[in-house]
């Protein structure tokens, strides 16, 4: 490492692209590499430069692959075909194993003893880098290994040449695998217009670039290597939105378009051959006829077939081709990541080529399991709705505490404000920015909002008074399930500034009294002076089909009632959490403490819904800050069931 | 375990129905296997290969041909009383052959433009695979059927194991055999998608389009198929007679070639063209 050798970055004229070829052939090593077979670009037995595809290229489209002669003097201009290097490193038929039946009814088994070849394969892409690596992890991971693909992996060198003609179907861009190589290699080449530009990528292909001993590269022509790169690039685009694509896909497990695809999909298998990655087999016996010698012989197998999926009698698990296509798409795109940590798919799009009727797996999936669109849902359900700012007025301003004031907002707009979803607003104020406020009150012309006057934004929005006005984004994130309280017991608990946001679960449960179980509101504040909505909670108890308790953390002389946290308002009590859903807001450590006394009272984790406090930007999931594990909490939560949150919740910063 | 030599050998009969014996024949092709099946299996009847002539019964009947004559009806409700398992061979008797092309014509206009005594041909108005008159244990599809497909079939019943014959279509062959696909690669209609492998994928191999001979394999997708070839550039007539070829008669080719009108011997093109002159005669599908 000490020195850089004068051949680091090497320049090999094409003229002498021989001696290449000549020094990956020593020690009876083949190289395989493109040669022009039978209509198309074909890896097979490279002996000489003449076997090389000069000036051939291919174009490619859903269902179309056509040779073209470029007329130049480029040995590497076209972009893969159909055969991918998976066919040497994992044979479509392979003899793995032996059994035996001698005269006396005695059986034996062993391994098929065969010989491995050394190979060179030369030209290798990316995307099929890529590919590589990704069979290494399905047959290399463990805890099962594949000692044959192993055998043939670790005897084969890789010589990459950058691409730099695309096809029409192409996407290595969208999964992150190409255009350019990054490692794997043993050597990469860059094809420019009178040679390569050549750098070693292991000690193996360093060994071979001091072999070829080169003139080192010039800068031009490092640079024009970079250009070529960056406009391959260009030309691929990014035709699929890859992040979120896991999740997007496995919840359009009913999409409409399984259907639809079936229609012109041929169950022919040629995606899951031509794909570099489609692993699956299935193993037959070849015996003679006694059935005393017998051969296990494993062969490239497809999940399209109906054998793939059937069992004993005949059943099948999935019977239609749409379920297998969902099957090969879902587990290419999204259960791969599950199982290996990687995407199955690397865009090389052979599946799209060699699609005999032009299936796109890219429109597929842009389909399917559409992007993300900008424009947030369209206000059913809890979905997020669109963040436009409207002008709304203050109405009224009543002071709760020393430093809390709910103000009372309405806007002419005609829309019923209390039918909409979402659990907070994102409150602006011209020149100071916006904050996110909990809903605490629905009303039919707007909404109250209780603030606390903690910074600057929120002091200047407690000090408004009648006539003022601000701008008030739709109702954001998704809020308390309400609904999932009816026929349950309900546990309310709010501490301190986590009361507003539940207020107006309390008013649902209210209005709809009848469908729901015991009813049980507890509050807590640090003092006497910060309870909030004292009146209020007098009412609710003075109703007496709810249960109201309320403590403070520190008494004053005033205070009769009880002091302590807010969980030992309830976690002496004699109450039956296994038919309760509690709701709960408040600072982390309260929520913390809360979960675990209704753990104890057997209140399940799928029952236990808890809203969470991150840095909020912009409210609709597109700034990154409040992102606490998986989610957004702006646009997944800030309401979510503790089940939901898994082991992210409580977890140090997270 | 001298498995041959303790178990009672199985009797083994060939019986022809309406055939060229073209499958009979690759039976007398497996030159290396065939002294050993006749070790451990009584070849009791076998027309192609000898005059004797037993009746059953039989542990085993390959049936070859179609049902296309009144006697031959008679013979295969005979055979099948005769035989526990019933194995019908080849296109013919699997799917009708290229005999069943007449079962879209006129049945009398035929035979009176063949035969210059037509009333002393006693033929059925329709050529019939084996499985429409009676129940069918296990078939080997192809035109001829495949040599190493029989050997597998003989093997397993010898060894009592089910036999490993493929539900995949022609293109996984193509695929594992490294075969350019000559749909994609040069346009060239090929019925590999929608068939029943078991070939090797032979034409395809000679870069020709896949004929069907194998028919169709399960939920084979035609009319996605047709589409495509249409799409391309043959006209709907010509697609349909793609499919109109040795297992025509087979479901679902049967209801394509009748909505395509590709049936045999009804449209304007001056002779019937097969599917490879069809193909060749396309634009992009020369060789």
């Amino acid at each position: 490492m000490t020195t850089v050798t004068r051949s680091a970055i090497g320049f090999l004229p094409r003229a002498d692209f021989q001696r290449l070829i000549d020094l990956l052939s020593e020690d009876d090593r083949t190289v395989i590499g493109p040669t022009v077979a039978d209509g198309a670009i074909v890896y097979g037995e490279v002996r000489a430069v003449s076997d090389l595809p000069r000036g051939i290229g291919a174009e490619q489209a859903p269902g179309s692959y056509r040779l073209v002669d470029r007329g130049n003097d480029l040995l590497f201009a076209y972009t893969v075909g159909p055969t991918s290097w998976k066919r040497f490193v994992f044979p479509p038929t392979l003899a793995v194993s032996r059994s035996h039946r001698d005269e006396d009814g005695h059986v034996s088994f062993g391994p098929v003893p065969k010989e491995i070849p050394k190979l060179a394969f030369l030209g290798v892409r990316a995307c099929e880098l890529a590919a590589l690596g990704v069979e290494d992890r399905v047959f290399l991971g463990g805890p099962y290994t594949d000692e044959d693909y192993r055998a043939r992996r670790t005897r084969s060198l890789v010589v990459a040449v950058q691409c730099a003609e695309p096809a029409g179907t192409c996407f290595c861009t969208s999964m992150g695998t190409g255009p350019g190589v990054r490692s794997g290699h043993d050597l990469l080449l860059i094809e420019l217009d009178d040679g390569f530009v050549v750098t070693a990528g292991s000690p193996v292909g360093s060994a071979i670039l001091d072999q070829l001993d080169l003139e080192e590269a010039s800068a031009d022509q490092i640079t024009a290597g970079s250009d070529q790169l960056a406009a391959a690039r260009q030309r691929i685009g990014d035709p699929v939105v890859a992040a979120g694509l896991h999740d997007r896909l496995m919840a359009k497990l009913d999409s409409p378009r399984w259907a639809d695809v079936a229609e012109r999909c041929l169950a022919c298998t040629n995606c899951t051959a031509s794909c570099p990655t489609c692993f699956c087999t299935s193993v037959s016996q070849r015996s003679d006829l006694d059935g005393q010698t017998s051969v296990t012989e494993r062969r490239w197998e497809s999940c399209f077939t109906k054998g793939f999926s059937t069992v004993a009698l005949g059943g099948n698990f999935r019977p239609r081709v749409q379920d297998r296509y969902r099957q090969w798409l879902t587990h290419k795109f999204a259960t791969w990541i599950d199982q290996f940590g990687t995407s199955g798919c690397v865009g090389c799009g052979r599946c799209i080529t060699w699609c005999p009727v032009g299936i796109d797996v890219r429109e597929e999936l842009n389909v399917i399991a559409p992007p993300p669109q900008v424009v947030l849902g369209n206000g059913k359900g809890s979905e997020a709705h669109s963040p436009r700012t409207s002008v709304f007025r203050v109405d009224a301003a009543r002071r709760e505490t020393q430093d809390t004031v709910t103000l009372t907002l309405s806007t002419p707009s005609g829309i019923d404000w209390s039918k909409l979803h979402g659990e907070f607003v994102m409150v602006s104020v011209p020149a100071v920015g916006s904050v996110p406020i909990s809903i605490s009150r629905r009303l039919p012309t707007g909404m109250e909002l209780t603030i606390r006057g903690v910074g600057p934004a929120s002091t200047i929005l407690t000090g408004l008074g009648h006539g003022a006005e601000v701008g008030l984004s739709a109702p954001l994130g998704r809020g308390w399930p309400v609904d999932m309280a009816e026929d349950h017991d309900v546990l309310i608990v709010g501490g301190g500034m986590g009361l507003p946001p539940l207020r107006p679960v309390v008013d649902e449960i209210i209005e709809h009294r009848a469908k729901f179980g015991e009813v049980r509101i507890y509050h807590g504040a640090r003092t006497p002076g910060d309870l909030l909505y004292a009146e209020e909670l007098a009412r609710w108890a003075a109703r007496g089909d709810l249960e109201v308790g309320v403590t403070v953390d520190r008494a004053d002389a005033t205070w009769l009632g009880r002091v302590g946290v807010v969980t030992h308002l309830f976690d002496h009590a004699r109450w039956d959490g296994t038919k309760a859903i509690a709701f709960v807001c408040g600072p982390e450590r309260m929520i913390q403490a809360t979960v675990t006394t209704l753990a104890l009272h057997g209140v399940t984790s799928d029952r236990i819904f808890v809203s969470m406090e991150r840095h909020m930007e912009c409210g609709v999931g597109l700034c990154g800050h409040c992102q606490m594990g998986p989610y957004f909490v702006c646009k997944d939560g800030p309401v979510f069931s503790l089940a939901q949150l898994g082991d992210v919740f409580g977890r140090e910063g997270i | 375990m001298g498995r041959a030599a303790t178990t009672p050998r199985p009797r083994l009969g060939v019986v022809k129905l309406a055939s060229c014996d073209g499958c009979q024949l690759m039976l007398l092709d497996l030159e290396d296997e065939l002294l050993a099946i006749a070790e451990r299996i009584d070849i009791v009847e076998f027309p192609e290969a000898s005059t004797h002539r037993s009746s059953g019964p039989y542990d085993v009947v390959l049936v070859e041909g179609s049902v296309s004559t009144p006697e031959q009806l008679e013979q295969i409700l005979e055979v099948r009383r005769e035989a526990k398992l019933l194995v019908t061979i080849g296109a013919c008797a699997t799917a009708g052959g290229i005999q069943a092309m007449r079962n879209w014509r006129e049945h009398d206009a035929f035979r009176a433009a063949v035969y210059a005594h037509p009333e002393y041909v006693d033929s059925l108005a329709t050529a019939q695979p084996v499985a429409d008159y009676v129940k069918v244990d296990a078939e080997l599809r192809g035109c001829p059927i495949s040599a190493e497909q029989l050997v597998e079939f003989v093997t397993a019943l010898l060894t009592g194991r089910r036999a490993n014959l493929p539900d995949e279509a022609v293109c996984a062959d193509c695929k594992r055999a490294g075969r350019v696909c000559v749909m994609v690669a040069r346009g060239i209609p090929c019925l590999g998608p929608v068939t029943m492998t078991g070939c090797g994928s032979l034409c395809p191999g000679f870069d020709r389009g896949c004929y069907a001979c194998f028919g169709p394999r399960e939920q084979a997708n035609v009319a996605s198929l047709s589409r495509e070839f249409i799409r391309t550039g043959l006209p709907p007539v010509e697609a349909g007679r793609l499919f109109a070829g040795f297992t025509g008669y087979a479901e679902p080719f049967r209801a394509l070639v009748t909505e395509l009108g590709g049936v045999p011997g009804t449209t304007a093109v001056p002779h019937a063209a097969s599917a490879a002159d069809t193909a060749a005669a396309r634009p992009g599908g020369t060789r």
